[in-house]
């Protein structure tokens, strides 16, 4: 058997299964978009679902508030991960305890932290509780509204809970190969702790944190059991306004909802592109 | 005095990680906690005694997705360790994008999907069914099973397939005398990962499972949205019990570039 | 005692321009211990892997005793191969390693048992059986690899590069090893190496691979006194080579006459002579010479000169050339049976 039938033979399995499920599900959606529907005898594409949503108020606080979402608690879990590494990189006393609440961390699914956070967070949570018991508040109402809230503070938290973990691995791995030969260098250069790290280690670090947080962008961007849970009536998360409009009993605005999915699809095509190209410019010169 | 500092930033840290996880387990064990009550006025451990018995659907529920989870697991295993050695151990035309192709399922959310999938699993009759919920988590599973795979075969040498060859191995022998157990600690490991994706998943089992595939996370949002902090935080704990054990037995295989290769997909 | 031929061996890689192996044709003797030699990307390695299996040819047979396999898969040709990095399965034990090719043809556990102790004794790894891999010293690990192949009393043994990750002390050893073990077991053996001090002190026949090409199959001192070609005189540290037509014999030089053993060959050539053999002062063929340096190497001294503006290098004892100095004129000869006539285009 050539190389190539033996590669040809590994790989289907995986691109069938892959191209089966996803591509399929991925071109059902965008059909249906389009109004393509020949079960019901539409076989005419038309971009009016798409008019419709991008003209919409609701639609477009959803995608905004969405965006919102993605952008804060990326760039906020990036930063905290990012001195969480710089810490955890060096040895202190519980420094393997801290290892292991990250670590455990991970496993902790996204809704079991939202349903957490919501007990913790809520104006009649346990952080609220703890004001009233200083005196701080007097009525539940008195608590800063972080749950179910128009900023969406609440969800953006959660987020930074669960993303900073993964984040800060994804840094302690990049640095362990990166070493410290190169702030090394710097500082017998006579650069300054934070000069080394601003200008050596930082730029190092780029890549990873880059490729890390597209990741971290596309899950806040499109997931939906968060928002369920942490998110306000409105505006929606679009994801859950999505969800919505797909289980609407009136049928016709499925191709909304698809164009939704569209929508939340292309944004999460860009990250993976910019995932992409940030390692595979960046890749084998970070080491 | 840094030092200080460090072990202040570790305790902050340590307490950020710990927080949302405490509501839920004074919860667990209240019956009847009022604002603005810090700690609940009668301890009960009812929610856990409802949660456990047959009337809540639990513990089926805690059953059902851990098969869910473990038959996506083996699927994806018997599927991406081949995809895997592609990947790791050939270099090929087209290579980026077929790694592409094989990673965007589990970067691109869910939703993007879903809809469509539901449409046309409801066209092949597998809404509602295990079996459709299996095929649906392998769109996260697969990826992530398959890159970790990789992975494992770049670190491993052919040429000691090659020397069993020339001392008399067939190749299936060889694939299990000397192949297999060089990537099953990788392969296990990765697994193990995978089935937690599974486990967390919950937008594709509400969407194809159509309220017929009762996940854990499915039946406790019920609990979530009728109000019952007590019963939702026991099923909570249990829900994350699964991961906790994962976590313990690999502890020791993980280490920082481990790490990342096992969790590099999961935000 | 096995009888290996390669008749006409050709294989090109994907997208590389040259083939690796040209028509290589080669008959190794039953029970000789021959070297395939030849600098990196001469096609030594792709060699051996046709031999064993793991590769197929595009053209050409590999005969055992006459019959051929090459159609045959690795597990059933009773060649086995032993790699330059040991390759002990790191997840079994010494013993099982060695015992690896026995268990795959189902042998019963006694047997191999008996099998392992026996050869793990010839190999003097006795006492070791229990334990892992990476608990061997890497001269350890080789001896452990070459018992592995030697278990299965294999009709070709091959090794590849056997010698070249160890250090100076434990290659004299290894090499002793593996000739003695070839001497007792006389098992038909190739050995790979790109070193060609090697080759020669552990052949019995040495087949230089250049290019891809067979360039001389011969006993070692051939290549010394009789090479077949310019590059094969190159490979072995020739450096001098003086070109002239010889007639009746008698080589006609740009600097002058200079007589050949009897026998030599008629025509445009390329005389060539051994650094080694030049002798500084008089003697047969005598030549003056100009000296341009000389380098001291420890236990020779290197004397590059000049006849006539032609370089020539000689090798001499320290001491014949302690007295000398660059720009002085001294007698040197060219002894008859020293020299050696090259094809003038090779």
């Amino acid at each position: 058997m050539t190389d190539r039938t033996r590669l040809a033979l590994l790989l289907a399995p995986a691109l069938l299964v892959m191209g089966g499920l996803f591509l399929t599900g991925l071109g059902f959606t965008l059909l249906r978009s389009l109004h393509y529907a020949p079960a019901l005898g539409q076989t005419r594409l038309d971009l009016s679902a798409y008019g419709e949503i991008l003209t919409s108020p609701g639609f477009l606080k959803s995608l905004a508030l969405s965006l919102w979402i993605a952008g804060a608690s990326t760039l906020i879990a990036a930063v905290l991960a990012v001195a969480a590494a710089l810490l955890l990189r060096q040895t202190f006393a519980g420094r393997a305890m801290i290892g292991f609440l990250v670590q455990l961390n991970l496993t902790v699914p996204h809704i079991v932290g939202a349903i957490g956070l919501l007990y913790l967070v809520s104006q009649s949570g346990a952080l609220a509780r703890l004001a009233y018991a200083t005196g701080r508040i007097t009525a539940p109402q008195d608590f800063p509204a972080l749950t179910h809230d128009p900023a969406a503070i609440g969800i953006i938290l959660l987020y930074v809970w669960k993303e900073m973990p993964f984040i800060t691995l994804i840094l302690l791995a990049n640095l362990q190969s990166i070493g410290t030969d190169h702030e090394a260098t710097a500082r017998s250069l006579g650069a300054t702790r934070w000069q080394a790290f601003r200008f050596v280690l930082l730029p190092l670090m780029l890549p990873g944190l880059a490729a890390a947080s597209a990741l971290v962008f596309a899950f806040a961007f499109g997931a939906y059991e968060v928002p369920l849970v942490l998110g306000a009536h409105a505006p929606k998360a679009l994801p859950v306004l999505a969800w919505q409009t797909y289980t609407d009993t009136d049928l016709a605005t499925r191709p909304e909802a698809m164009a939704m999915a569209v929508i939340i699809a292309l944004f999460g095509f860009g990250l993976l592109l910019a995932y992409a190209r940030v390692l595979r410019v960046w890749g084998s010169d970070a080491r | 005095m840094r030092g200080s500092w460090r072990t202040l930033a570790g305790l902050g840290l340590a307490s950020w990680l710990i927080l949302p996880m405490v509501p839920l387990v004074i919860w667990s064990f209240a019956h009847g906690w009022r604002f603005p009550d810090l700690l609940p006025q009668t301890w009960s451990i009812k929610a856990w005694t409802y949660a456990l018995s047959p009337a809540s659907g639990v513990l089926n529920s805690f059953g059902l997705t851990t098969l869910i989870a473990a038959a996506t697991t083996l699927l994806a295993a018997l599927i991406g360790v081949p995809a895997g050695r592609a990947l790791g151990l050939h270099q090929f035309r087209g290579k980026t994008l077929v790694t592409l192709f094989l990673l965007a399922p589990a970067v691109l959310p869910g939703m993007a999907v879903v809809f469509g999938l539901h449409g046309l699993f409801l066209r092949l009759g597998l809404t509602g069914s295990v079996p459709g919920v299996v095929l649906a988590h392998l769109i996260p599973v697969l990826p992530y099973m398959t890159l970790i795979m990789a992975a494992v075969f770049s670190r491993f040498d052919p040429d000691f397939e090659a020397q069993a060859r020339t001392l008399g191995a067939t190749p299936f022998q060889t694939f299990r005398c000397v192949t297999l157990p060089a990537i099953l600690p990788g392969l296990l490991t990765g697994a193990l990962f995978a089935f937690l994706v599974s486990w967390s998943q919950y937008l594709l089992t509400l969407a194809i499972g159509g309220g017929r595939v009762q996940t854990l996370p499915l039946l406790m949002f019920g609990f979530v949205s009728a109000g019952r902090n007590d019963v939702t935080s026991a099923i909570a704990l249990l829900y994350i019990l699964p991961g906790l054990l994962i976590l313990a037995v690999t502890i020791r295989q993980v280490t920082g570039r481990n790490i990342a290769l096992t969790e590099g997909l999961r935000p | 005692m096995t009888r290996l031929v390669l008749e006409g061996l050709t294989k090109a890689y994907p997208g590389a321009g040259q083939a690796a192996l040209h028509d290589l044709s080669l008959a190794v003797e039953s029970g000789s211990l021959t070297a395939l030699l030849g600098p990196s990307g001469s096609g030594k390695t792709t060699t051996m892997k046709l031999i064993a299996g793991l590769l197929s040819p595009d053209r050409g047979e590999v005969l055992l005793d006459n019959r051929p396999i090459t159609s045959l898969p690795p597990e059933k040709r009773q060649v086995a191969m032993v790699f330059q990095n040991p390759l002990l399965f790191p997840h079994l034990t010494v013993a099982q390693n060695v015992g690896f090719g026995l268990k795959m043809q189902g042998l019963p556990a006694h047997r191999i048992a008996d099998e392992v102790a026996t050869m793990l004794g010839r190999v003097r790894l006795t006492g070791l059986g229990a334990r892992r891999p990476a608990q061997l010293s890497g001269g350890q690990q080789q001896r452990a690899a070459l018992a592995r192949a030697l278990v299965l009393a294999p009709r070709v043994l091959l090794l590849d590069e056997p010698l070249s990750n160890l250090d100076p002390t434990l290659r004299d050893e290894m090499r002793g090893l593996v000739r003695d073990l070839q001497r007792e077991t006389g098992i038909t053996t190739l050995v790979v190496t790109h070193d060609q001090a090697e080759a020669v002190a552990l052949a019995d026949q040495i087949a230089l691979l250049l290019d891809g090409r067979l360039a001389q199959h011969a006993g070692p001192d051939d290549f010394y006194r009789r090479p077949a070609s310019q590059a094969v005189a190159r490979f072995f540290g020739a450096v001098n080579f003086i070109p002239g037509t010889a007639r009746a014999g008698q080589f006609q030089t740009s600097f002058g006459l200079l007589a050949l053993p009897p026998e030599s060959a008629e025509g445009a050539h390329l005389l060539t002579i051994r650094p080694e053999s030049i002798l500084l002062g008089p003697g047969p063929n005598p030549l003056t010479a100009r000296v341009k340096a000389v380098t001291f190497l420890g236990t020779q001294s290197r004397v590059d000169l000049s006849v006539a503006g032609h370089p020539l290098r000689a090798v001499v004892a320290p001491d014949a050339a302690r007295s000398l100095r660059a720009g002085d004129s001294i007698p040197i000869a060219l002894p008859p049976t020293a020299l050696w006539l090259l094809p003038a285009q090779s």
